[in-house]
């Protein structure tokens, strides 16, 4: 009857080509007064109309009541309706939930089959905290049902349970480790046990260590190889833990390597055997070489398998995760590897140029960086079309339009397969990632794998012309504040950043760099450096215009670069780009204006005086932007210009041929001095921290007793505006007993701020007072001498960059490559030291000398582990969000399955079987008491005695020991639960530990059950004696 | 752990979705159309896994390597059936070549109840197509793999209905879709 009316629905559709919308809205509102009557028939296809539709976006969580009213129908048709509907259309928001427990808990002991499956597929999609709780008495004892179609099922329901709620796993858990232990259950359940003991093996591997042995067995039984694989996996989580695995795992993982006629379950192996840490934890002995050889060679003939994409993919993957480990097995397959960096397929490329990250040599720099390269420039730029933000469905629901009969038609929707000698276009993602990449192995280790860094300069400024358009940020970032984190997304910032790593790392290329950074910067020739498309690239506009204010002695072309950095376009960059343009130009001023060789003609000063107007008149509108940082530096600037304009009008001309006449001093000492006065050199990322406070300093200790009561006292003035009701008001406002320490106005000081007033104090004393600069330059002189971030310009006559440059050419004798003694041991006397040689850290490639970040003391790993990364990509910190689709399991991560301890809260279901249980328990523990000591009593006879104390302890242990060797597994679990928890209690926590390693050696798989009861006896038996 | 299947055909036109999570329904629609975007551009020779979309791609970078790498979903494995993409975005505890087994094994089940399969037969029978994920998919893992003991469990709860006479059309040719003949079969 129903599928009649769905099927109107579809044909319906079909026949309303171009009105679906509207069609679609009319089939809606039909339904909602098919819905609302009491037809029970009616009801239950609108829904299934309704879930057919919601397939397509169409809200229908307003039905969520109705869909609980078909659920309750007696017939199964309409019942499975609901059920879909609930599953298809429940969110977590859904109220009814609550209302749909009963029903569900009746469906859940219905005599059929097919409806018991209904609510247990159900379940999961639906589930939430208190509902699981109350469900779980009744989900449980399906776990023993008699049909293996609906044991399977709640298996994976008890998992879902245990997700939302994860106490339910505790009374859950004994009883799926059963249906696992039983040797006689359907494979089908057994295969359901081990994909759920995969899920949540991850998490709590410790817990699944007993169970080795039996998921060993299966192993090694074989024959279903979904399982196998299943079962590596979870292996792989289990080796780390239990070393004794390794060797216990290797034959039969090997054998299944050479072996198996499965591709997944060979490649499964492999992967499980990398992913576990095998290869590691064999490597150095013979067999270890072997199965690494192995391991490596299949993984290689999977790669060059010909027209199997999907080895090529997979096998890329396990490369990826032995290359960190084993990078040598890897390079070994270079060729292949290389080779799949222009596969035609993206998926493969990307995994590629993954791998290879991890490959580079400097050696194979040049042809990987080469061939990304050609990728890059030869591939178009991708069309709007593809771009995911057109797609239909972004902006609104999917409106489904009639279906096509003619299945020739629906096949010419396919896009024709491009395979014209253009390249496919690049998605914009792998773009980026390419260049991330590029610039990742170029960096790394501080430009270990790079000989010649013209070559790398050129790289960049190749890569700034493909770099993928940005889309949407001008507009948003302009007014603001937040345009950083936008604009810190874009990939060219990290070009930026590269580029200007290398100018000051690099000293014998800076002229290079400079060179190129002046071509990024000039406005004539910007056209020419980025992409014609979009606005990708004006990222590294932001780190060239450093580069050209801090090297401007450097360029080639001042003028120029001073007219593009005033040039009317700049007002539009980004805010940040344009703090920097301005912090740009008193810097090229200085060079352009600051000579004191050069007589002070009328000409000069008219060519001067010019240059400050073009300054001032850049910066005039600029004081009044809306960004702080910009209006802060454009305010200072012009302050600065406005006092050069009156000095160069006020100093007096010399005459054009006659003797030299002074320029003023401001322009010749006083702005370069600003800038000029030190090298600036790059510092490590955890240098700042490094630096002690002085023993002096005491940041604990107040600064002023009564600051809190101060503070309260300019609150209430402020406040109450006057202090006529002062008493009154103090009596109601000011808590008198519960006021904070005064010491606690100290502790909330920022302490780094203290130390970093105390270097920088100088500094900043002479951008705001630019006046006195010259007269106090030779007091700065003195006082930079003890600053750590500055190597001194003149003093110790050796550590001069410039000197030693001239000095030594290009070969640079590494002993007298200047390094600051950063030792701040005695801080005390920070003012008094003056700095000492240290032995150089760093290495010279070829002619190259490349600056290693400054760093206090020794340079201990984990600093340069957390600095390398930051170097080169310093990306958006992660968001704390979750991901989308997933599902969250880290509540079973803190649940213990141990049933020792005490349960703060007990489980409905646990309360009640608790009761019924301790009776049986105690009921079923005097009789294996009983029958303990009398085995114990033979054995006293048969050996010495032990001492007094440790009787009890053996009483408690043995039964223990007796129940595994000899009894069904049924019985077993139970009784091993029981008196693991009596053992806890009893013994001492250390020997507690001890027992349970001992238990796990004796749960080796090959031990036959009688041997193993005889050792277990003695392993036992000797704590006792000692 | 497997956290959707989806089926939809060459134009992107959903057939099946079916989320292990709740998510919206936008998001929902968006996801389907991003995968859609990636899985209509390959040719058919490329391989059979997906980068993540935009929308998992992002949530998944945000999340701290380590500890969460299991719970997100990593990888999104499709294949391609003459009409039709079956889709199955799962987490690393799936192996990517047994769930390209997974798919074929359910197109299998399908083939066998509906006797040469169709997307029309889909398209009116979407509750059996439901039926049928739900034997081989609980709550996102999987319980069943045995192509017998599905359609087994798909026909105990009644009759499968056949498509309408007059609208038959040729099949999803089974045995043709391109590399059907899978060499590394886990079964």
């Amino acid at each position: 009857m129903f599928e009649k009316s769905l099927y109107d629905l579809i044909r319906g559709l079909r026949n309303h080509k171009g009105g679906e919308r509207e069609y679609i809205q009319e089939s809606i509102r039909e339904c909602r007064k098919e819905i609302r009557g009491s037809d029970m028939d009616l009801k239950a296809t609108a829904l299934l109309k309704l879930t057919y539709l919601e397939m397509f976006g169409h809200d229908m969580s307003w039905a969520s009541f109705h869909v609980l009213e078909v659920i309750s129908s007696q017939k199964f048709a309409q019942k499975r309706v609901g059920y879909l509907a609930a599953v298809q259309s429940f969110r977590q928001d859904t109220e009814v939930l609550m209302l749909a427990e009963n029903q569900l808990k009746k469906d859940l002991t219905s005599p059929s089959l097919t409806t018991i499956s209904l609510p247990l597929i159900a379940v999961p999609h639906v589930i939430n905290p208190s509902m699981a709780n109350s469900l779980l008495s009744d989900i449980l004892p399906r776990l023993t049902h008699s049909s293996p179609l609906i044991r399977k099922k709640t298996i994976v329901t008890l998992y879902r349970l245990a997700l939302v709620y994860p106490e339910t796993l505790r009374p859950a858990w004994p009883r799926i480790k059963e249906r696992l232990q039983d040797e006689n259950e359907n494979p089908s359940v057994t295969a359901a046990v081990v994909n759920v003991i995969c899920e949540l093996g991850w998490r709590r591997p410790q817990d699944f260590l007993p169970l080795a042995p039996r998921l060993f067995d299966l192993l090694v039984q074989g024959g279903n190889n979904w399982m196998a694989i299943k079962i590596i996996k979870l292996f792989a989580t289990l080796t780390p833990l239990e070393p004794r695995l390794v060797k216990k795992l290797l034959p039969p993982l090997t054998n299944i390597i050479k072996t198996t006629p499965a591709m997944s379950l060979l490649y499964e192996c492999i992967h499980g055997i990398i992913q576990g840490g095998i290869l590691a934890s064999i490597e150095g002995t013979v067999e270890g070489d072997e199965i690494a050889k192995l391991c490596v060679g299949k993984l290689r003939s999977m790669l060059v398998i010909e027209g199997d994409p999907n080895l090529k993919y997979v096998s890329l993957l396990a490369f990826e995760s032995i290359v960190s480990s084993h990078p040598q097995l890897v390079s070994l397959h270079q060729d292949v590897i290389l080779e799949c960096i222009d596969d035609p397929d993206i998926s493969i490329r990307t995994r590629a140029l993954d791998l290879v990250v991890g490959l580079v040599s400097p050696d194979n720099l040049v042809s990987i960086i080469a061939r990304l390269m050609r990728q890059l420039r030869n591939a178009p730029i991708e069309s709007a079309l593809a771009d995911p933000e057109n797609d239909r469905g972004y902006h609104g629901g999917v409106v489904p339009y009639a279906d096509s009969d003619d299945s020739e038609a629906e096949e010419s929707l396919r896009p024709a397969e491009i395979r014209s000698d253009q390249a496919p276009p690049l998605p914009e993602d792998y773009r980026i990632n390419v260049i991330r990449r590029i610039i990742e192995m170029c960096a790394r280790d501080t430009y270990a794998n790079i000989n010649d860094f013209d070559w790398y300069i050129d790289v960049l400024v190749q890569l700034v012309r493909v770099c993928p358009s940005v889309k949407g940020t001008t507009g948003a970032m302009e007014y603001t504040g937040g345009g950083h984190s936008l604009t810190s997304d874009d990939i060219s910032y990290d070009i930026g950043r590269e580029l200007r790593n290398v100018a000051v790392r690099v000293k014998s290329v800076r002229p290079e760099v400079t060179e190129a950074a002046q071509s990024l910067v000039l406005v004539d020739t910007r056209d020419k450096m980025f992409t014609v498309s979009g606005n990708g690239g004006q990222g590294v506009l932001e780190a060239a215009a450093w580069i050209v204010g801090e090297y401007a002695n450097l360029a080639t072309n001042p003028q120029a670069v001073m007219t593009s950095l005033l040039h009317p376009s700049t007002i539009n960059l980004p805010n940040q780009t344009l703090a920097t343009f301005i912090q740009a130009v008193p810097k090229v001023f200085a060079h352009l204006s600051g000579s004191d060789s050069i007589s002070w003609t009328p000409e000069r000063k008219t060519i001067v005086s010019l240059l400050v107007a073009r300054v001032i008149h850049f910066l005039e509108p600029l004081a009044m932007h809306p960004d702080l940082e910009v209006q802060e530096r454009a305010v200072e600037y012009l302050e600065l210009m406005r006092l050069s304009s009156e000095a160069a009008s006020a100093q007096e001309t010399g005459d054009t041929h006659g003797d030299f006449a002074d320029p003023p001093l401001l322009l010749t000492q006083a702005i370069p001095s600003l800038f000029m006065g030190m090298e600036l050199n790059p510092v490590a990322p955890g240098a700042q921290k490094r630096v002690t406070p002085p023993d002096q300093l005491d940041l604990d200790a107040p600064i002023n007793n009564s600051l809190q009561s101060l503070l309260r006292q300019a609150e209430y003035d402020s406040a109450l505006g006057s202090d006529v009701e002062d008493e009154v008001s103090r009596a109601y406002y000011e808590k008198p007993s519960t006021r904070p320490e005064p010491v606690a106005a100290a502790d909330r000081l920022e302490q780094p701020k203290s130390e970093y007033t105390s270097y920088q104090r100088s500094a900043e004393e002479e951008y705001l007072d630019p006046d006195i600069v010259a007269r106090r330059k030779a007091e700065r002189r003195e006082r930079h001498k003890d600053d750590p971030f500055y190597i001194p310009a003149e003093g110790s006559g050796t550590s001069t960059p410039n000197v030693l440059r001239t000095n030594n050419g290009e070969e640079v004798d590494i002993d007298s490559i200047p390094i600051m003694d950063l030792d701040l041991s005695q801080a005390g006397q920070i003012r008094d030291r003056s700095p000492g040689p240290a032995p150089p850290k760093q290495k010279t490639r070829r002619n190259f000398e490349i600056l290693t970040d400054e760093n206090l003391g020794s340079e201990d790993v984990s600093s340069l582990e957390s600095a390398r990364p930051e170097l080169v990509l310093p990306r958006s910190s992660a968001k704390g969000k979750k991901a989308l689709l997933q599902l969250d399991s880290s509540g079973l991560g803190s649940l213990s399955l141990d049933e020792d301890g005490d349960h703060v809260s007990k489980l409905d279901i646990e309360r009640r079987e608790q009761e019924e249980a301790e009776m049986a328990k105690a009921i079923k523990e005097v009789e294996r008491m009983r029958l303990e000591m009398q085995r114990a009593n033979e054995r006293i006879e048969a050996k010495h005695l032990p001492p007094e104390g440790t009787v009890v302890k053996r009483k408690k242990k043995k039964p223990k020991a007796k129940v595994e060797g000899n009894d069904t597994p049924t019985v077993d679990e139970g009784g091993e639960a029981i008196v693991v928890k009596k053992k806890k209690k009893a013994k001492k926590p250390v020997e507690g530990t001890d027992a349970l390693v001992e238990g796990a050696a004796d749960g080796e798989p090959d031990a036959k059950p009688k041997k193993k009861k005889k050792r277990r006896l003695i392993s036992l038996d000797e704590p006792s004696g000692s | 752990m497997i956290n959707a299947v989806l089926v939809f055909n060459n134009s992107g036109q959903p057939r099946l979705t079916k989320f292990y999570t709740q998510l919206e329904t936008s998001v929902q629609q968006r996801l389907i159309s991003e995968i859609f975007t990636l899985v209509a551009n390959r040719p058919n020779s490329s391989c059979n896994f997906l980068p993540l979309p935009p929308l998992l791609a992002n949530s998944s970078k945000s999340t701290t390597p380590g500890a969460q790498h299991n719970d997100t979903p990593s990888l999104v494995t499709y294949r391609h059936y003459a009409t039709l993409y079956f889709i199955v975005i799962s987490t690393s505890t799936e192996s990517p070549l047994a769930l390209l087994d997974f798919i074929q094994v359910f197109v299998e089940a399908l083939d066998r109840l509906f006797e040469n399969v169709c997307e029309l037969d889909l398209i009116f029978n979407f509750e059996t197509l439901h039926a049928t994920l739900g034997e081989m998919i609980v709550g996102g893992v999987v319980v069943e793999t045995g192509l017998d003991k599905v359609v087994e469990g798909v026909r105990s709860q009644g009759k499968v209905a056949k498509r309408p006479v007059n609208e038959s059309k040729g099949g999803l040719t089974l045995s043709g879709f391109g590399r059907g003949e899978v060499p590394w079969a886990g079964r």
